[in-house]
């Protein structure tokens, strides 16, 4: 009888029921389980019209601005903060950027050679931009003790106003003379074998290997070097961070520096993907898809657990989601009730992980 | 005539009943069958060591816990509160020793909140305050109606709790170590008030550590130990010296290590009159290569602060803290464990671990930077970890467990070696066995004087005088902000040791005699 009750309490501790642990493999692994489950039934329902390598590509390549923005968004968040201002720090370091360009477009002889120091010129000043923006928002949530939320949403209103302001609320093309920028957004890498049904190789823009580069550093830079250690800490326990040591401010100003850095480069993946700003529209809501993507991805929102990988399938997942919602016709009103559900239950089916 | 028998019926009716009251805590007996009865009119005094059950006994009574076996009984009838406002509605009022106001209402809304006299839904200003106006004059309290309470300095803000409690109009009035932040005035005029209450009928319960002032208000006193109540006795049965035999009368088991000769090398660590604005006035200490100092006092008598102080995790004023004879001042916690002072913090869940991470992430966080500079060698990193389970002893799952799969000694390690990790000639360790088992405690006591031997100079923070007369060579007390004094555990037998520490703690020379 005793040792029955004894192999019973041992068992509930070591051992658990098969149900129990594919439970728990789902909490852990459901958003791989998810994107699989999405990709196989596009497959199949859609058939090459999905698969083809050329649709593949165009849907990372809208959606790869985002995923930047989301990565960084990523690491801020497993630090305990938000970043809300990102879709108009995008605009504003686009903005900024193409500003400079074409203010140095004169340069541009008739062939279009000399076309490197404006293009130079535009991404230094766009990362400039992000860079100055994100430890902005690092100084204000630090020194000033301002709410990250509060901190961020001032951010959001206030650097898309001044955008708005630069390019007087409409677009910023650029310049004639710059026709690198159009480029760019067109060329990529051509993987060997990849071809089109005309038998041409299908380009991967430089933007979607962008996206996948800051997907693989952010993933090292998280769950290998001493910061992501530090910012992990710092989103488990502050004050347990603090008094291990942890550089605690420091710490929290980096992760922001870092997500307007990544807002930098979304601002610059999306530039040459439309050859043009447009104040109003460039990263409008980019923050609210980011955080969902990083939310499906199963970081946990009060910070101290979080993977980048996860992130990348949550921009995928919602990536998916929205092209079969187009293919239904689903009127576009209706993708956000849908992206809304969709973040509800990737948020229940996580949390019994935690619990 | 009349009037000396309804006074003597008020005295013999029974308002509360406390039938045998047990409770556990994961690790910890809180309580363990306590009874108490208190009459109409009576003051009963509470006393006991920090962690003897005076808090969850009176949370219990509050509606804040509720207790895992025996009953209560208020005016005759069953009494079960499931919340702090049902005890308030059923007439018990608790002052607490950390202040529950809303700080950004003002001082009549907090005596009315929640009984907030309305007409129509909306709030009546006027008897509002003419009602906190009432309460406040009662009490004696110079306090402006309409002032921001956390405007307050937190004597008022202190009176404005105890008028809130009056304005209950209560049959029983929890007072918890209510004189704590009170000056001798304010102090005099709350007596006068306890006193007029008790004129009135109501049942008082009063908790302090101020043993004399204790004798003198209250009519009976028990008195708790490690859960159990061990005695209930009057003011006039016993003395100070005697309730303090009471509060400690603990037989000193064979759980510590032989302490060693006190070391008289050059000190390592010297504090020299440093101030903690509002918590820590001039304090001075020193401690050499291997030696342990213990620091006891009673909780917010700034042993905490003192120490946060010197390991950079709070400013400090004035004089200088020296560490191998050079002048050190940490301006963060990262500069003292860089210069190898390390504090592990009496709050371990709160600050000692993390435990939602694995054993492996807090065991090397405070010493990161070792297993390299931007990119950790993580084989370095678990041999390490796998080097301190072995020489601590720790028992876990795996390293790569999460903390909270752990009991609270092996966290506790685990806080330790992350520190001793660090390489560290100054350890300060707050209130090292906290929720900690017997067994465990032990482990910890022949680590810290293991550690000690070593040439570790060692502070060690306890609200367990038997641990502190165990485990240390010197024993400093504090008392609202200052050291007071020392005592040599070597010098007296530990019974005597003990009483020293908590004359010296609770002020009682000052006020006896």
């Amino acid at each position: 009888m005793s040792d029955a009750a004894a192999g019973s309490v041992a068992g509930s501790v070591v051992t658990r029921s098969p149900l129990a642990r594919s439970l728990d493999l789902l909490q852990q692994y459901g958003v791989l389980v998810a994107f699989v489950g999405l990709f196989a039934f596009n497959a199949i329902w859609q058939g090459d019209a999905f698969l083809k390598p050329e649709n593949l590509r165009n849907l990372l390549n809208q959606n790869a601005a985002v995923g930047i923005v989301a990565v960084g968004m990523t690491l801020v968040i497993v630090a305990g903060g938000i970043d809300l201002s990102v879709g108009a720090v995008m605009a504003l370091a686009a903005a900024v950027g193409m500003l400079a360009m074409n203010g140095l477009a004169g340069m541009v002889d008739a062939e279009g050679a000399g076309q490197f120091v404006p293009l130079l010129a535009g991404f230094a000043s766009a990362i400039g931009v992000g860079l100055a923006c994100g430890a902005l928002n690092g100084g204000l949530v630090t020194l000033g003790r301002i709410p990250a939320f509060i901190a961020t949403l001032a951010g959001l209103i206030g650097f898309r106003s001044i955008t708005l302001a630069l390019a007087e609320g409409g677009e910023i093309r650029a310049d004639q003379a710059i026709t690198a920028v159009q480029a760019i957004g067109r060329d990529g890498l051509a993987i060997p074998g990849v071809v089109n049904a005309y038998d041409k190789p299908v380009v991967f823009y430089w933007t979607i290997l962008l996206f996948l580069v800051v997907v693989v550093l952010g993933q090292l830079t998280l769950s290998r070097t001493r910061l992501g250690r530090h910012l992990v800490a710092v989103g488990s326990n502050e004050l347990a961070a603090r008094y291990s040591g942890v550089p605690v401010a420091r710490v929290k100003l980096w992760s922001y520096t870092i997500v307007g850095f990544c807002a930098a480069l979304g601002g610059i993946a999306s530039t040459v993907r439309m050859n043009s700003v447009s104040s109003s529209q460039l990263g409008l809501y980019a923050e609210l898809d980011a955080i969902a993507a990083v939310v499906i991805g199963g970081t946990s929102m009060t910070g101290g657990r979080g993977r980048v990988w996860g992130t990348l399938l949550g921009v995928l997942i919602l990536v998916m989601i929205t092209n079969m919602l187009s293919l239904w016709q689903v009127e576009v009103y209706w993708q956000g009730f849908v992206k809304g559900v969709i973040i509800v239950l990737a948020v229940l089916i996580q949390r019994g992980r935690a619990s | 005539m009349q009037t000396a028998s309804a006074g003597l019926a008020a005295i013999l009716r029974l308002v509360l009943e406390i039938d045998a009251i047990g409770k556990s805590f994961p690790a910890v007996r809180a309580l363990d069958g306590v009874s108490l009865r208190v009459a109409a009119g009576e003051v009963h005094g509470v006393i006991g060591e920090n962690g003897a059950g005076k808090s969850t006994l009176m949370k219990i009574l509050a509606g804040i816990e509720r207790p895992d076996e025996g009953r209560l009984v208020l005016d005759g009838r069953p009494y079960a509160p499931r919340s702090a406002r049902e005890a308030t509605d059923a007439g018990v009022a608790m002052i607490h020793q950390e202040l529950n106001l809303a700080p950004a209402l003002s001082v009549a809304e907090n005596i009315v909140l929640g009984r907030e006299p309305r007409r129509w839904g909306f709030v009546r200003r006027g008897p509002m305050r003419a009602e906190a106006r009432r309460r406040l004059a009662e009490v004696g309290a110079e306090v402006d109606a309409d002032a921001i309470v956390g405007d307050l300095p937190v004597a008022g803000q202190q009176l404005v709790e105890i008028a809130k409690a009056l304005s209950q109009e209560s049959k029983v009035l929890i007072l918890d170590e209510p004189t704590a932040v009170l000056s001798e005035r304010e102090t005099r005029k709350l007596f006068d008030l306890v006193r007029r209450l008790k004129e009135a009928g109501t049942a008082i319960l009063y908790i302090s550590h101020l043993l004399p002032e204790v004798r003198g208000l209250c009519d009976r006193i028990s008195v708790l130990r490690d859960g159990r109540l061990v005695a209930e006795t009057t003011p006039a049965e016993s003395d100070t010296d005697r309730l303090a035999s009471l509060m400690v009368g603990r037989e000193l088991a064979d759980v510590y290590p032989p302490r060693g000769s006190r070391p008289n090398a050059a000190p390592r660590l010297r504090v020299e009159s440093i101030s903690v604005p509002g918590h820590v006035e001039g304090a001075s200490f020193e401690i050499a290569p291997g030696e342990i100092l213990g620091l006891a006092g009673l909780v917010g008598s700034g042993r905490t602060e003192l120490a946060e102080a010197v390991a950079g995790l709070r400013p400090s004023r004035g004089g200088g803290i020296l560490l191998d004879g050079a002048a050190v001042r940490f301006r963060s916690p990262r500069q003292a464990l860089d210069r190898g002072v390390a504090y592990v913090s009496e709050d371990r869940k709160g600050r000692g671990v993390f435990t939602e991470l694995a054993c492996i992430e807090n065991l090397t966080l405070p010493n990161l930077a070792a297993y390299g500079r931007v990119v950790p060698d993580r084989r370095r990193e678990r041999s390490a970890t796998a080097e301190w389970i072995r020489t601590l002893d720790i028992r876990c799952p795996a390293p790569a467990a999460p903390m909270r799969t752990l009991s609270g000694g092996n966290q506790q390690k685990f806080a330790v070696a992350s520190r001793l990790d660090v390489k560290p000639t100054v350890l300060l360790l707050d209130e090292p066995t906290r929720g900690v088992d017997v067994g465990a405690k032990r482990e910890l006591y022949h680590l810290i004087s293991t550690l000690a031997a070593d040439g570790l100079a060692c502070l060690v923070i306890s609200s367990e005088l038997p641990e502190l007369i165990g485990l240390c060579h010197r024993i400093a007390v504090m008392r609202q902000g200052r050291l007071v004094g020392e005592v040599d555990p070597a010098a007296e037998s530990p019974d005597e040791t003990e009483r020293s520490i908590m004359r010296l703690a609770a002020g009682v020379s000052e006020h006896a005699a």
